[in-house]
Parts: structure tokens; C-alpha cells; sequence
């Protein structure tokens, strides 16, 4: 085949369009990738050199009403030691001496450091752990020691640190102070205080900040106006009072190991403004110690027996259908309401007695007969005065997890012809703790319902950023003639000497409450099964009180006991003592003497011949010896005296000149 | 302009320095303060002297007020 000019023509055509095809999908695939996947390549590009990093804001710190650390966030430090680094010299003259410093600072042989330090050496260790979690103090002594002052590239000291939220009252009111863990995905475990005011004050703002990446997989901060400043969390005052708190925690525990109980809660309030001051949770470990498991006072909500029967009795009041003096035939301690009996703890019962007697031996029968026998052809009234003192609701405490309070309407599942009888001593019924304690609070704070409350003040450094005042539920939740009649019901279950509480009396001080013996698990009618929360609500003193509190133990051991009186009242009376015992009683003395004029006008009569100035003797016969000696030292002359009383001689007489004179003799009389 | 900016860079340094010995005082504050906190609990104090036969008391002190003339 010949090689014609057209044949080459065809050819370059060919390959000339090929060339046009291939530029063409070149410049499509550079637009696709510029235009249409540009955004993401952009941003793939940047992120490998340039990164937001976040800047953890410090966590605010949680205080004690008298500024005592409850929770705070500090730097914890780990101590390392590079071997390679440091001298032979310098290790062979300080190894000795820092095994020493630090076996006397941890409590260990200074053989162990030594040993630790020459194989950290030997295999040529560049990261050998010294000591683990180190606080800030012992961090500070720790870089003295010998070697390690000698800093990171001598000495081989290497610190890391990391911050972690220390508790330092221990597990003491641990349940209340709390904490905030979140897990990967972003969820939040809040308990306690530190919990709840997490979100809104302690956590603080993240900041942002745009870096660099620059040789050795560091990164370098860039710019000035992309930084987020991270903002540190603020602090939070509680109302805790550490001294209280501790009280209340020994004494629960004491009182709890003593009667092998399940577990139990203490809570202090203070009456006026309803500050909690010491709130104790423990429960029992399968060994038999005591940790605060839970938070029982918030959140365990359970029938609260004999101490339900105050609310029974105000409400009563209230709707006039009995009075304190009215008599109740108690029946041998034994009353039926369709298939149920009322059971009173007395056998034989306790006759025909009156209210407040009733109510300061807690009698179940008096109290399910004069609720079931005055309320049962309209049982709503009843309920609805409960409901209208509030005690259906949940107080809405900041911590999460309040128990849920029940207080069955006629109608309402579970509701039967027996609950009127039944809830009128505290069955039926459910509250926990705390809800209890503000009830009687209410009646200690003459029918004001304040909310209990744990936050005093947020601040940032020493600056309060808001402060938080009491609150008010209900200004009044009863009459006040009802208040003052319960008052003194309170006190008699105490102070008479048939009150179940008599056995806490104490002449010194005055305490005023309700005990509650309340069955558990009782429904199988299982004596094996059945068991028992002991109970004490009440404040002091007696009059004008200053504190409420509750205690609230379960499942106590039968065979040690369980009624309330003896397993809480005795927390609870440690509680008033304490109390009783730092508060300091003032007596005040007038000592405003009256002003005496003779002594006056003497003293007025010296003090105008100490004023002068003498170059000679002064005359002092007739002045008073005392006056006499002062003025003559005064003027440097030595003194001396025979006898007492005035003066009737001197040695020296008036006009000699002082530079003559070294001595006088006076002669008194 | 080199100058404002070496300016800037030591006020860096020194917010830096001044943050560091923020973190540091504050550690020492939350040591100082949580040891005398725990030395100071009445359960505390309780066992310490106990050895020398000391208990608390079972009364309030009394205050004595004085009422001067002024």
C-alpha cells in the first residue's frame, strides 16, 4: 500500500481527535473536581493542617455554707523519671539521697526507690513511673528532691497532669454533693449537687481555638480572632454545713451498724428558711459496712406510718370534727373496717383516751376510727384537705430523682373502702423523706411551707453572681389555732411521760416530733418477710425552733429492736444536743456602776497637781498615800513609806529644789 | 509593627505565666484548705483527744455580755 497524502491525513485526524477527547475529559474532570467536589476537597485539605481544637473550661467548685470544699476540680500529677537522660555523676551522688526523700514522703523503704531507680537505669527506661496521682503540695516537694531539682533534662524529672474533681469530705454526703460523668455520646450522669447545677453554673463555656499543624505532629495556635475564650465554670455555694454533716453521718452510721439496718437518712433543715444543713444517706454493703448508696431522703418515696398521723391530725383539725380533748374508745386495740383490722401496739388496747393522748402513744386505732368514722360518707374531703396542703406534689428539688408522693383520690386504682382507715396512720400513702421533713417544718415554722432548699449562692471568684432566697410553698397551710394545738402535741409525745418518745427526754433541752414504726413488706403476711422502718420527724427546741430534721432507718434488725424511739430517736437527740450544745447561751450582766462623787472630785484634785510642773517639793501632807508615792516617782524621786493612810510627814519639806532630792521618807497615818 | 508584635508576644507570655500560677495557687488553696477542713471535723478532732481524756460537752458555753456605760 502506498503512503498517500490523504491516508496520512486520516491518520492525524484520528489521532488529533483522540488528543481533543482525552483534553476534553481532562478539563471535565477538573471542573467536577474543582466546582462540584471542590467544597469537600477544600475542607479535607485544610483539616490536615489546620484543626479547631476545643479548651476545656475549669469546672467551678461546689462549697459549704462556711466555704469548706465540698467538690472541686484540681490537677492531679504523675511522676516519671527519664533514665537515659540524666549524668552518670549526677545519678551515683543523688540516687541515695532522692530514694530517701521519697521513701519518707510515701511511707515506703528508701531500698524500694533505690531498687526502682538503678533497674529503671540498667534497662535504660526513659518513662519509668515514680509515683501515680500526686497532689499539688507533694508535687511541689517531689521536684525539691534531689536529682529532680535538677529539672527535666538533668534530673529526668517528668510530670504529666490531668485535672479530676476531688470530694474532700470523702464519702460523707456523697449521694447529696454528687457528681457529673458524661459518656462518649454525650450523655450525662448527673447525681447531687454537682450534678444538677452542672449544666447551668459549675461546667463553664468550652473554648475554641484554630491551630496549626507544624513539623513533629505539633500543633501551633493560629490567629488571634478565631479564639472562643473558654469561660470557667462558676462556683456554687450549698447550703450544707459541714460541722452539722458530720454529726449527722457518725451518728447514722453508729446508730445503724448498732442495729444492723438495711439502710437510712438523716436530714437537717434549718426552720426559718429552709435550708438543708446536713443530709446523710447510707446503706448497707453485703459485707455489713455502710457507703452512701443512695439517695434516700430524695428519692425514696415509702409508706411513712405513725408519722403520717400529724397530717391526718391537722387536717382533722381543720375541718373541725374533732378536737385535741375529744375522747376516743380505743377498744382493746382492736378496730374493723370491713376485713380489715386496725391494730394498736399495746395489746388490750388503751381504753377510752383522749386525742392527745392518742397522739403522744400513737394509737392506730384512735386515729383510723376518728378519719374513717368522720370521713367516710365524703372521703374527698379528707383527701382534698392532704392535697391542698400540698402533700401530692413533689417538692421539685434541684437533685434529680425525687421520689414521687402518692395520695390516692376516692376513685383512683387502689382506692377501697378500708384506705380512709389505713391512710389515717400512714398507710396507703406515700412520701419520702424530705417531703415528710417539710411538712413538719411547716408546723415548726408556725404553718409556713418553705421548700427545702440546698443552693445558697452562685459566684464567680468572690463575686456572689446570684443569691437565692427562701421560697414559700404555702404562706399557710392550716390555721394557726391548729398549729399551736399540734405544737403541743409534738412536745407531749417527747415531754409526758406515756409519749412513745419519753425515752429521748432530756432536761436540758427541748425537742418536739413524732415517732413512726412502720411495717414493711407486710402484704405476703410472711413473718419471716416482714419488716420494719423506724422513724423520727421533728425539730428544735420545742419552742421557737431553729432546726427540723428526720430520721428515716429501714429494716432494722428485730431481734436489736424497732421501734422509731429507740433506733432514730437517738440519732435525731444527738442531733438536738449538738445543736443545743454549739449554740452558747448568753447571759447578760449590767455592770454600769453609778458614778461616785466623792471619788470623783479626789481623782479631779490629783490629776490637776500631776498637771503642774514642779522644779520643787511639792507640799503632799493630807493627800492620800497613794497619790502621794505617784507623784513624788513621777518626778524621780525615790519613795519611801512607814504605815498607811494619809500622808502626816515628810521627810523632805515643800520648796527644796527636786535636783537636791534623791529621797523622801513619808510617814502615813 | 515588629515591635507591637514582639509586644504582643510577651503579653502572651505573660497571660500564659499568670494562668499557670492562677492553676498552681488554686491547687494549693483546694490542699491547704481540704486538710484543715478534715483536721477541723468534730469527728476529727473527736479521736484526737480522746488520748488525753477529752470529750465534748454535753452543754452549751455561756456567753457572758457585759453592759458597759457607752
Amino acid at each position: 500500500m502506498a503512503i498517500t497524502e490523504k491516508n496520512i491525513m486520516n491518520r492525524l485526524y484520528l489521532v488529533a481527535g483522540g488528543l481533543l477527547v482525552l483534553a476534553i475529559a481532562v478539563v471535565v474532570k477538573l471542573v467536577d473536581i474543582q466546582m462540584v467536589q471542590g467544597e469537600k476537597y477544600k475542607e479535607l485539605a485544610l483539616s490536615k493542617t489546620e484543626k479547631m481544637f476545643t479548651i476545656e473550661p475549669n469546672r467551678g467548685n461546689l462549697y459549704s455554707e462556711d466555704g469548706s470544699l465540698l467538690a472541686a476540680s484540681v490537677p492531679k500529677y504523675d511522676i516519671r523519671f527519664d533514665a537515659q537522660t540524666v549524668s552518670q555523676e549526677n545519678f551515683e551522688n543523688n540516687v541515695a539521697a532522692l530514694s530517701d526523700s521519697l521513701g519518707k514522703l510515701f511511707e515506703r523503704p528508701s531500698s524500694y526507690y533505690r531498687q526502682l531507680f538503678r533497674k529503671a537505669r540498667a534497662n535504660g527506661n526513659r518513662y519509668k513511673l515514680v509515683a501515680r496521682n500526686v497532689g499539688y503540695l507533694d508535687y511541689v516537694r517531689i521536684k525539691q528532691f534531689p536529682l529532680f531539682n535538677l529539672g527535666p533534662y538533668k534530673g529526668g524529672f517528668i510530670e504529666t497532669h490531668r485535672v479530676v474533681r476531688e470530694y474532700p469530705l470523702g464519702k460523707m454526703a456523697a449521694r447529696s454533693i454528687g457528681y457529673e460523668r458524661v459518656d462518649e455520646n454525650g450523655y450525662y450522669t448527673r447525681v447531687g449537687l454537682d450534678g444538677a447545677f452542672g449544666e447551668t453554673y459549675l461546667r463553664g463555656k468550652e473554648g475554641k481555638r484554630l491551630k496549626q499543624k507544624i513539623a513533629k505532629g505539633q500543633w501551633k495556635p493560629v490567629g488571634l480572632d478565631n479564639i472562643v475564650e473558654p469561660k470557667d465554670g462558676l462556683d456554687v455555694v450549698s447550703t450544707i454545713d459541714v460541722n452539722i454533716q458530720d454529726i449527722a453521718h457518725h451518728e447514722l452510721l453508729k446508730q445503724l451498724e448498732k442495729y444492723k439496718a438495711d439502710h437510712g437518712c438523716v436530714v437537717v433543715m434549718e426552720t426559718e428558711t429552709g435550708e438543708i444543713k446536713a443530709i446523710s444517706n447510707l446503706g448497707r454493703t453485703s459485707e455489713g459496712k455502710y457507703y452512701e448508696k443512695l439517695n434516700y431522703a430524695v428519692g425514696e418515696s415509702h409508706e411513712p406510718g405513725s408519722t403520717f398521723k400529724l397530717m391526718s391530725m391537722v387536717a382533722a383539725l381543720e375541718d373541725k370534727v374533732v378536737d385535741t380533748s375529744t375522747v376516743i374508745d380505743t377498744e382493746k386495740g382492736r378496730y374493723r373496717i370491713y376485713d380489715g383490722v386496725v391494730k394498736d401496739t399495746k395489746w388490750g388496747g388503751y381504753g377510752k383516751i383522749t386525742l392527745s393522748k392518742a397522739f403522744a402513744v400513737s394509737s392506730n386505732v384512735a386515729f383510723a376510727k376518728i378519719i374513717n368514722e368522720n370521713y367516710k360518707e365524703q372521703p374527698e374531703k379528707f383527701v382534698n384537705r392532704l392535697m391542698n396542703m400540698g402533700l401530692h406534689k413533689k417538692l421539685g428539688l434541684p437533685i434529680i430523682g425525687e421520689g414521687d408522693p402518692v395520695i390516692r383520690y376516692p376513685g383512683d386504682k387502689g382506692w377501697s373502702g378500708i384506705s380512709l382507715g389505713w391512710m389515717s396512720h400512714g398507710y396507703e400513702v406515700s412520701l419520702t423523706p424530705i417531703q415528710t421533713l417539710a411538712f413538719y417544718n411547716a408546723i415548726a415554722n408556725n404553718g409556713e411551707y418553705v421548700k427545702p432548699r440546698m443552693i445558697q449562692e452562685v459566684r464567680e471568684g468572690n463575686k456572689v453572681v446570684q443569691r437565692f432566697d427562701k421560697e414559700v410553698l404555702n404562706s399557710s397551710i392550716c390555721s394557726k389555732e391548729t398549729v399551736k394545738k399540734v405544737q403541743q402535741l409534738l412536745k407531749d409525745v417527747v415531754e409526758k411521760d406515756y409519749g412513745t418518745g419519753h425515752r429521748m427526754y432530756s432536761k436540758n433541752f427541748s425537742m418536739a416530733g413524732k415517732t413512726g414504726t412502720t411495717q414493711k413488706n407486710y402484704v405476703e403476711k410472711n413473718p419471716d418477710k416482714l419488716a420494719y422502718i423506724s422513724s423520727f420527724a421533728g425539730y428544735f427546741p420545742a419552742d421557737n425552733p431553729k432546726y427540723s430534721c428526720i430520721v428515716v432507718i429501714h429494716e432494722p434488725d428485730k431481734q436489736e429492736g424497732y421501734y422509731g424511739a429507740d433506733v432514730s430517736g437517738p440519732v435525731f437527740k444527738s442531733m438536738a444536743q449538738k445543736i443545743h450544745a454549739i449554740s452558747p447561751m448568753v447571759d447578760e450582766v449590767d455592770n454600769r456602776i453609778k458614778e461616785d462623787v466623792e471619788l470623783d472630785k479626789d481623782y479631779q484634785q490629783y490629776y490637776a497637781q500631776v498637771q503642774k510642773k514642779y522644779s520643787t517639793v511639792p507640799n503632799v501632807k493630807g493627800m492620800s498615800g497613794m497619790d502621794a508615792i505617784s507623784l513624788l516617782e513621777n518626778l524621780g524621786i525615790e519613795v519611801e513609806v512607814h504605815g498607811n493612810g494619809k500622808v502626816k510627814n515628810q521627810s523632805v519639806n515643800q520648796g527644796t529644789n527636786i535636783k537636791q532630792v534623791k529621797k523622801i521618807v513619808l510617814e502615813l497615818s | 509593627m515588629i515591635s507591637s508584635s514582639h509586644n504582643a508576644d510577651k503579653k502572651v507570655l505573660e497571660i500564659a505565666e499568670l494562668n499557670e500560677e492562677v492553676r498552681k495557687l488554686k491547687s494549693e488553696f483546694f490542699e491547704a484548705r481540704s486538710s484543715v477542713q478534715q483536721l477541723k471535723l468534730e469527728s476529727t478532732l473527736r479521736e484526737v483527744v480522746a488520748e488525753k481524756g477529752l470529750v465534748p460537752s454535753q452543754n452549751p458555753p455561756r456567753k457572758i455580755k457585759v453592759k458597759s456605760a457607752e
